[in-house]
């Protein structure tokens, strides 16, 4: 039975190897933040880090993740207040939503490592994440929210810090 | 058609047997109209945990809920439901929580009778039921309040209702919502007529209605918290997969071999669907412990199909059909018949005549198709995100054998409608297996079944002939409609609409818009069902229906007339929006909303360099009695290998009364790049009877990196307020059809349009 590390708990799951992690995570661990939309890659609605990466989780295995930091929608932030939830609030994003904790997974990613993208960047790091209510401009204006406010925060922190 | 689908006509429904109920029960007050006799009693006798509250309650915390009726699929329909009765309530907007309700028949729609989201109607038909549910609990608790402070119920008129309070400024005294309902003492009821003699604020009086409140629905759905069908977890409950045929629809199992399915960890069974709905011909569905064994299970399943009638049918069998229907002089029937077209255009100056298509179009909403179904006791649970409770309710119903009053529908929020979940085919294989394996099963399509499975956009067909007279005046103009029937499939005649020549019913719902505002004094419109493509490609309503092929023919055709006459397509469209006759009013509506989409554009003014042009269209979406009045300027970039890059839309629309800004902003967008995405990108294809695109690869809907520059119009002028999700579909595509034609010459009839088609019809 495989034990699979999901927002900093250890939890074991009585599935295959080759179970799709998507479907462990949401059907047998019931953690439905995740979304299926395609299962095959596509979409980009079942997005979740492994190892602070983005990955589609219908297409990664569960054997393949044993002992790696998985990181779902509900473990982003301890309250929902992660910078881009906050802007996803602030530009009032989702309309149906079902797509939208896969793009703030996706976003999460680009921030993480880029915290001042150009609008390229956003678009070339989320084109593949559908939105089929076409929520796109309002996805970018909370990404370069988002990224604003974490640049202003380290500034505030750095500002802070004894030099 | 199943006899139980024709036996849900959906009640009529007429306020005045109502009464309004105002009351404290243990819960707190519950203010709403009492449910008319139905499958309510005969339900809320049945499970004790029955839910008996109405439109809205106020708990002893001060906590507002309102129930919605209505499917909230990204329309944020439930929380403009709230904003309504907060208006008049005198709620804080924070206090307001909401509630998506059952298939009780309490909570159909004040206008339709049932329970069924789309048309963009919710809102032009709910607004003024919920506005006066708030004002009677306004004047409710407004009295109670004074009971309580002491004041005799004349002082009533000197108290202030705002941010939950009710408070009497002469005195200083106060009392929230939470108290007046703590004290028990809100117990007044209304008659009929008391209700309908309430008087409601004035526009100038709204503190909540035009204000952009945060959507009560949004942060669940950046959480992961917000629950879908997909998300339903029943105990003890099993998963479903289902295997569909390789033929659209009419395919039947002949054998099922689950040997190698059995070796699969938790395989239950393989349950062949009985298609007594005539929706799923030919579904099994594989049964296991686990979703992802249902999946193995389903792939080791060994199927044989008899294919059926449609199984060697193509998308060019359904056009050839279509055009062998549009010749014959006796097909279909008439849905505009105003004067005499032939004769008009016997003696017009210049006759023009073309053809327009439209392929099959998918819903793809991003949640797929999925339902739960779960037997307790008697009640037969479903559990299913669905815009159609009152039929889909009936449909599991059938499914399952039973009476539909032994139904509940547990609404759920909608990962995506678009129309799709008017739908129940997904009740169906829940319903059955859970039957056949004795406990809950949820049922979850595969993008693959979703997509070769939909209830499609249908493949469209469409003739128009024009006629002008010697000054390039329009004077007549014929429109054959041929397509699959998508509300005839319903089986629910109310939803059908006599014929103009007393032929028989026929669908509207394929030729609305055809019905324009533009004067022309001789017209007809034709609907003309193809049998063919509604066997083979049963159809839907997908995000506008009708007006999103009608206005691709009508506003291409009004374009090139334009042309032809050497006029300017805008200035041409004005002339015709004179407001004659039955015209007055929309037209002049139309015309201001099309002068200030230009307006905005710089249509006229601006510059475009070489291979750049603009296109206008101005639509009376929905239909004729529902329009939100919508123009579009496209402003489109033609390269000479024919490539089509759109580089801005304006939409301007003509909403009447705006709830919510924002949201009618964010439902333009969306509803504009869902015309783009069906102009430029999405395009479906029938081959031996099935649909060829299984998932995203092969069926691309817009995706960010596509997306042009949206600007945004919104014209409120104190009208009564309009539907807006889905109006700005279907003026995209002639508008960016006709800004092909000002950039390069190149007039384009089919959607999607491909470069391959652009540079065909450039002229050398």
């Amino acid at each position: 039975m495989p034990t699979l590390t999901i927002n900093g708990r250890s939890m074991s799951v009585d599935a295959a190897n080759d179970t799709p992690l998507l479907w462990a995570i949401r059907e047998q661990l019931q953690m439905t933040g995740t979304k299926f939309g395609c299962g095959a890659g596509l979409c980009g609605a079942c997005t979740v880090h492994v190892n602070g990466e983005a990955v589609r989780s219908c297409q990664t295995m569960v054997g393949d993740v044993a002992g790696k930091k998985i990181t779902t929608i509900e473990g982003l932030s301890a309250k929902g207040d992660h910078p881009l939830q906050k802007a996803w609030i602030a530009e009032q994003v989702p309309q149906c939503g079902y797509c939208q904790s896969g793009q703030i997974m996706q976003a999460a990613s680009l921030l993480a490592k880029n915290a001042n993208p150009t609008k390229e960047e956003v678009v070339a790091h989320m084109d593949g994440n559908l939105c089929r209510c076409m929520t796109y401009s309002r996805i970018q204006k909370a990404i370069m929210r988002a990224a604003t406010e974490m640049r202003t925060a380290s500034a505030a922190g750095n500002e802070r810090r004894p030099t | 058609m199943n006899q139980h689908v024709k036996n849900v006509t959906p009640e009529t429904t007429d306020l005045s047997r109502r009464s309004f109920l105002v009351g404290t029960a243990a819960t707190g007050l519950v203010l709403g109209y009492a449910g008319v006799p139905g499958i309510g009693e005969a339900l809320a006798a049945a499970p004790a945990n029955f839910e008996p509250s109405v439109w809205y309650s106020i708990s002893p915390d001060g906590l507002v809920t309102v129930t919605c009726g209505k499917a909230d699929m990204g329309q944020h329909i439930a929380s403009t439901m709230a904003q309504i009765v907060c208006e008049e309530l005198g709620a804080k907007w924070s206090d307001m929580r909401v509630n998506l309700a059952s298939n009780d028949p309490k909570f159909n729609d004040p206008v339709l009778g049932a329970q069924i989201t789309g048309g963009s109607w919710s809102t032009m038909m709910n607004f003024e039921a919920m506005s006066r549910a708030g004002a009677a609990g306004r004047m409710a608790l407004t009295e109670a309040a004074a009971a309580a402070m002491g004041l005799p119920p004349y002082f009533k008129d000197e108290l202030v209702v705002r941010d939950s309070m009710v408070s009497h400024p002469k005195s200083k005294k106060q009392m929230s919502f939470a108290d007046i309902v703590k004290s028990g003492k809100a117990t007044k009821t209304f008659t009929p007529d008391e209700i309908k003699a309430i008087k409601l604020k004035t526009p100038d009086q709204y503190t909540m209605i035009g204000v952009s409140v945060p959507q009560l629905d949004i942060p669940s759905k950046t959480n992961g918290t917000a629950k879908y069908g997909i998300d339903v977890m029943i105990p003890g409950m099993a998963y479903g997969a289902i295997v569909t045929p390789p033929v659209r629809f009419g395919a039947t199992v002949k054998s099922v071999d689950d040997s190698a399915a059995k070796s699969v960890p938790g395989f239950i069974k393989a349950v062949i669907l009985d298609d007594k709905t005539q929706t799923t011909s030919g579904w099994v569905v594989a049964v296991a412990g686990t979703y992802a064994n249902a999946k193995k299970a389903a792939a080791a399943l060994k199927i044989s199909y008899e294919g059926g009638p449609n199984a060697k049918l193509s998308s060019q069998s359904l056009l050839d059909e279509a055009k062998r229907l549009q010749g014959l002089d006796d097909s279909g029937q008439f849905f505009v018949k105003d004067g005499d077209p032939a004769a008009a255009l016997g003696t017009a100056a210049k006759v023009l005549e073309a053809e327009y298509t439209t392929s099959i179009n998918i819903h793809a909403p991003m949640e797929p198709m999925n339902a739960t179904a779960e037997f307790k006791g008697d009640i037969l649970h479903i559990y299913s995100g669905n815009q159609f409770a009152t039929r889909s309710g009936a449909i599991a119903a059938g499914a399952a054998g039973i009476d539909p009053k032994f139904v509940v529908m547990h609404q759920m929020w909608l990962g995506g409608g678009f129309g799709r979940r008017l739908d129940a085919d997904m009740m169906v294989p829940a319903v059955q297996a859970a039957k056949a394996v004795g406990k809950p099963v949820k049922v979850i399509y595969t993008r693959e079944n979703d997509m070769t499975m939909d209830f499609s956009r249908p493949l469209t067909y469409q003739k128009v002939k024009a006629g002008v007279d010697g000054d390039g005046k329009l004077v007549a103009l014929s429109h054959d409609v041929v397509s699959a029937w998508p509300t005839a499939r319903w089986g629910i005649p109310d939803f059908l609409t006599p014929s103009v020549d007393k032929k028989g019913p026929l669908d509207s719902f394929t030729v609305n818009g055809s019905d324009f505002f533009y004067t022309v004094p001789n017209h007809h419109v034709r609907a003309i069902k193809n049998e063919m493509a509604h066997n083979a490609t049963p159809s839907g309503q997908l995000r506008s229906v009708a007006p999103g092929w009608t206005f691709w023919a009508v506003e291409s055709m009004i374009d090139e007339i334009a042309a032809a006459t050497g006029k300017d397509p805008a200035q041409y469209r004005i002339s015709l929006l004179d407001g004659a006759g039955k015209n007055d009013g929309g037209a002049q509506r139309l015309r201001n909303t099309l002068l200030a989409a230009m307006g905005l554009a710089g249509y006229g003014t601006k510059k475009l360099p070489k291979g750049e042009g603009m296109g206008v269209a101005c639509v009376s979406s929905q239909e004729r009695a529902t329009a939100s009045w919508t123009a579009c300027v496209a402003h489109v970039a033609v390269a000479p290998s024919g490539e089509v890059t759109v580089k801005k839309l304006t939409v301007a629309t003509d909403v009447g009364t705006q709830v919510h800004p924002d949201n009618i902003r964010a439902q333009v967008e969306g509803a504009a790049l869902w015309g783009l995405s069906l102009a430029m990108y999405e395009k479906a294809t029938l081959k031996d009877g099935g649909i060829e695109q299984t998932n995203f690869d092969s069926y691309r809907p817009l995706r960010m990196s596509q997306m042009p520059e949206v600007a945004v119009a919104v014209i409120a002028n104190g009208e009564k307020a309009t539907g807006v999700g889905e109006p700005a579909v279907t003026v995209v595509a002639p508008a960016i059809g006709n800004a092909i034609f000002n950039a390069s010459g190149a007039r384009v009839r089919a959607l999607p349009i491909t470069a391959e088609a652009v540079k065909g019809a450039m002229k050398a």
